[in-house]
């Protein structure tokens, strides 16, 4: 069975690269929004969102990210989803996620395109 | 469909309930050799159906009925729920553009449920809301 949700995060290279495991209900989407709080605060306009440890994620788990989208669009930021299972990345391109946001397959290719595009500021 | 598995179940309105289901989902799986990945749709499917029900299933009913009926093509799901019922028509279409800045960002279940399934139909009065899916395993 999926195992509780948990997350990790770091900053590195002056981005918040958050990583999770298990399941991403309401709890877990609350979670992870809490975290990016807590940075945005201090100034992180960069995000890495790893998906990899989560097979399984629910809708209401995925709202709290538009949040995040939400309001890295106010500051000038910019979000990415990396290590998505292709079900996962199916349901983010439907809910339109990939409008506002990126994906890449590796956290290190998301820093990549996040210095490359400038969005590390 | 010959060979098919069946599981019901009724389940409570508890935290988390819906991973019950899905384990039995992925047991079904297993028992005819399909491949994990060939599954993770319906996880997601399964997951939505289920919650939305819990949802709205109510005080006074708030069990939801779940089948599952498996073959190596195809799975059929079945989620029925005792609540007061809405009306699908009605339901505002998600965007993601009218979202962001508004202060709900959920009611993306059915959008969801509709776009990952082979077959989506829903029913629902006074007594309750069924939803019957049909989804290829391919």
């Amino acid at each position: 069975m999926e195992q509780p949700f948990s997350l990790t995060s770091e900053v590195r290279d002056r981005a918040l690269v958050i990583a999770t495991s298990g399941y991403v209900n309401n709890v877990g989407g609350e979670a992870i929004a809490a975290e990016f709080t807590r940075h945005h605060a201090e100034g992180i306009r960069s995000v890495v969102i790893n998906l990899g440890g989560s097979k399984v994620v629910n809708s209401v788990g995925m709202s709290f990210l538009i949040e995040i989208i939400e309001r890295l669009q106010e500051s000038g930021g910019k979000l990415y989803f990396t290590d998505l299972d292709p079900a996962v990345e199916k349901m983010l391109s439907i809910m339109g996620l990939f409008q506002f946001a990126g994906k890449a397959s590796t956290v290190e290719g998301a820093l990549h395109e996040l210095a490359a595009s400038g969005g590390v500021p | 469909m010959s060979d098919a598995v069946t599981m019901k179940m009724t389940l409570p309105k508890i935290p988390d309930i819906e991973l019950v289901a899905l384990e039995g989902l992925d047991r079904l799986a297993r028992h005819l050799g399909i491949a994990d990945g060939k599954i993770a749709e319906a996880r997601i499917i399964v997951t939505e159906a289920i919650i939305n029900a819990l949802e709205h299933s109510g005080a006074e009913a708030p069990d939801v009925a779940v089948e599952f009926t498996m073959t190596t093509g195809e799975l059929s799901i079945f989620v029925r729920d005792r609540g007061r019922g809405f009306v699908p028509g009605a339901v505002e279409e998600p965007d993601i553009r009218s979202k962001i800045g508004a202060p709900n960002k959920r009611g993306w279940g059915l959008r969801l449920m509709k776009s990952m399934s082979d077959d989506f139909r829903i029913t629902s009065d006074g007594g309750g809301t069924t939803i019957t899916i049909r989804k290829l395993l391919r």
